[in-house]
């Protein structure tokens, strides 16, 4: 099974950037499916944990529904996120959901990004701000960015439909060809909360480099 | 099962009056609590150190030997000792001092606790903590039991012939314990020496706390120092408390929304429900406090916040009382339970009466 989740950063009911998270969402189920691989996908939406997002910068520490996100992400094989454009860039409420990851929880992870605007002036948005930001976190940012102003989404030449069937099909074949770090086809452990892996005393102690003579 | 109170000394305006104590005030202030600390009937007094505003935490070995004078009984602790930036020459002198001073009253815990900018104020790069951690205690621990140390390290001056005095009381140390909220590293140090092992337990939800203490217990019996369930563990807490669980609420919250450790930030509420934060009813906290051993395991000492974000002088002696109330129900639900062969927190007279059982 791979787990492709969405997270989408729109504020307004309905939003416009949900309504491209959803059109990615299913494009990129049917694409994975046509590779031969069960799918599952789930949409994270951030407005309602923008409280608990705030709250985690000041304690450290996620709560309830922020820390169920969070482990989604953590454990999906692939990620779609949409974010609208504010003051030319992402908006703070996106750019915190990804700055209270864990440090390494972006590593190998294929990413596909995308953006909405009220404008087209704000395309390069993708290459200036989002794919630089996902290279920061190691993750793998498919070549095709969606990027779409409110023209767009009333377009006849296909033109949306068509890069996002595009860009859905770079993701599918990264997440199904076993470009994810995360590649069996079975349930991962859950991730524990933070890391609490051992290193023997011996070894901290020569790291240290310290108690050399006896 | 050992019960006290820990302070880190802040110096914080109270919000509710305006006012901020003076350094004078708030030293003296912890001065007296820690005598009433031991007038109803608590274990353990145990103080941090900080070198920076706006906390007065510094010189510990001063504070403590000052109430080691006026106190007869309660074994005073600290709530760190800088393990990183103090020179650990100095900590086994000093510390092997007020030992020698208070009668063996004495124990110690390790931690990191400084911020970026005071490690280089003390020649040290926060870059190097952990490292800083565990080299500065293998000397401290050697110092405490070899009479002449030779000694090489990356941190400090190399040691040729050095004798540490005073020599530990009864030539027995202080007993140890490492404090850590989310570093594996201190927890692995805690169990390689057998010593005990402190979780904060106050800003973090409990799953991080029942992370930590489980890692430590497995490595303390890896180590082959006993079974994981009899290690040595320490956990921390905050409180507040009135007769009236509301009345608790209301009085707390200005403190709580303003405190700079987490004001400003999720609601009183949400952060008593993730949280072992407990603000309420004296009959509230003995339940919730019981509750800790349900994942941490049956545990030695419990050390609680009641003196900081401001809080006047006159409420933090009113919290000592209503702690010294519920003390007999919170002795009887920690034995509740406890297996026979969990050993009680060590101190200087169990430790010489361990030494002593031990063939030469």
């Amino acid at each position: 099974m791979k787990r492709i989740v969405v997270v989408a950063a729109g504020l307004s009911v309905p939003s416009s950037t949900r309504l491209l998270a959803d059109l990615l969402g299913g494009a990129v189920e049917r694409s994975v499916e046509a590779r031969g691989a069960d799918v599952e996908v789930e949409v994270v939406e951030l407005r309602p944990l923008a409280h608990a997002l705030a709250d985690h910068l000041l304690t450290g520490f996620p709560s309830g529904d922020l820390a169920t996100a969070i482990d989604h992400v953590h454990r999906a094989d692939g990620l779609v996120v949409v974010t609208p454009v504010f003051a030319a860039s992402y908006s703070g409420l996106f750019k915190t959901f990804f700055d209270v990851l864990d440090q390494d929880a972006l590593d190998g992870k294929p990413v596909l990004v995308a953006a909405t605007a009220g404008t087209a002036r704000h395309s390069l948005v993708l290459e200036h701000a989002l794919r630089p930001l996902f290279s920061y976190l190691h993750a793998v940012v498919v070549p095709t960015g969606v990027f779409a102003a409110t023209e767009d989404f009333g377009g006849t030449d296909g033109a949306l439909e068509k890069r996002v069937e595009r860009a859905a099909g770079e993701l599918a074949a990264l997440v199904a060809g076993g470009g994810s770090t995360s590649t069996a086809d079975v349930d991962p452990a859950p991730r524990p909360a933070r890391r609490a892996t051992v290193t023997p005393f011996e070894q901290l102690l020569r790291e240290a480099g310290g108690d050399s003579v006896r | 099962m050992q019960i006290g109170i820990f302070t880190v000394g802040d110096v914080t305006t109270d919000p509710t009056t305006g006012r901020t104590p003076t350094e004078n005030e708030r030293i003296k202030a912890t001065v007296a609590i820690a005598k009433k600390a031991e007038e109803v009937g608590l274990d353990v007094f145990a103080t941090g150190e900080h070198h920076n505003p706006p906390f007065i935490a510094s010189a510990p070995t001063t504070t403590l030997a000052y109430i080691g004078a006026q106190t007869e009984r309660i074994i005073l602790s600290t709530a760190t000792t800088l393990i990183t930036t103090d020179d650990p020459v100095l900590i086994a002198e000093d510390y092997a001092k007020l030992q020698h001073l208070t009668d063996g009253r004495v124990d110690l815990m390790m931690g990191r606790g400084n911020t970026g900018p005071v490690y280089p104020w003390f020649g040290k790069d926060i870059r190097q903590g952990i490292n800083l951690a565990i080299e500065n205690y293998a000397l401290l621990h050697r110092l405490w039991r070899e009479d002449v140390v030779d000694w090489e390290g990356r941190f400090r001056t190399p040691l040729h012939g050095f004798t540490s005095t005073p020599r530990p009381l009864d030539g027995t140390p202080p007993f140890v314990w490492h404090g850590s909220i989310r570093s594996p590293e201190i927890a692995e140090q805690a169990a390689y020496y057998g010593d005990g092992f402190f979780h904060n337990h106050i800003f973090w939800p409990p799953s991080h706390t029942a992370q930590l203490v489980s890692l430590y217990r497995e490595r303390f019996e890896h180590y082959e120092h006993g079974p994981a369930d009899t290690a040595i563990v320490g956990l921390g807490g905050q409180i507040f408390m009135r007769k009236n669980s509301q009345d608790a609420i209301n009085e707390f919250r200005p403190y709580f929304d303003n405190a700079p450790v987490y004001g400003h930030g999720p609601s009183l509420e949400d952060f008593m429900e993730e949280t072992p934060l407990t603000v309420g009813s004296p009959q509230q906290v003995l339940e919730r406090t019981l509750t800790f051993k349900e994942y941490a395991g049956h545990y030695q000492r419990q050390l609680f916040l009641v003196d900081h974000a401001g809080l006047p002088l006159k409420t933090v002696l009113e919290q000592l009382d209503l702690l010294g109330e519920i003390l007999p129900d919170l002795r009887k639900g920690f034995a509740e339970g406890r297996p026979e062969h969990i050993p009680e927190a060590p101190t200087h007279a169990s430790l010489i009466a361990q030494k002593a059982e031990v063939p030469a």
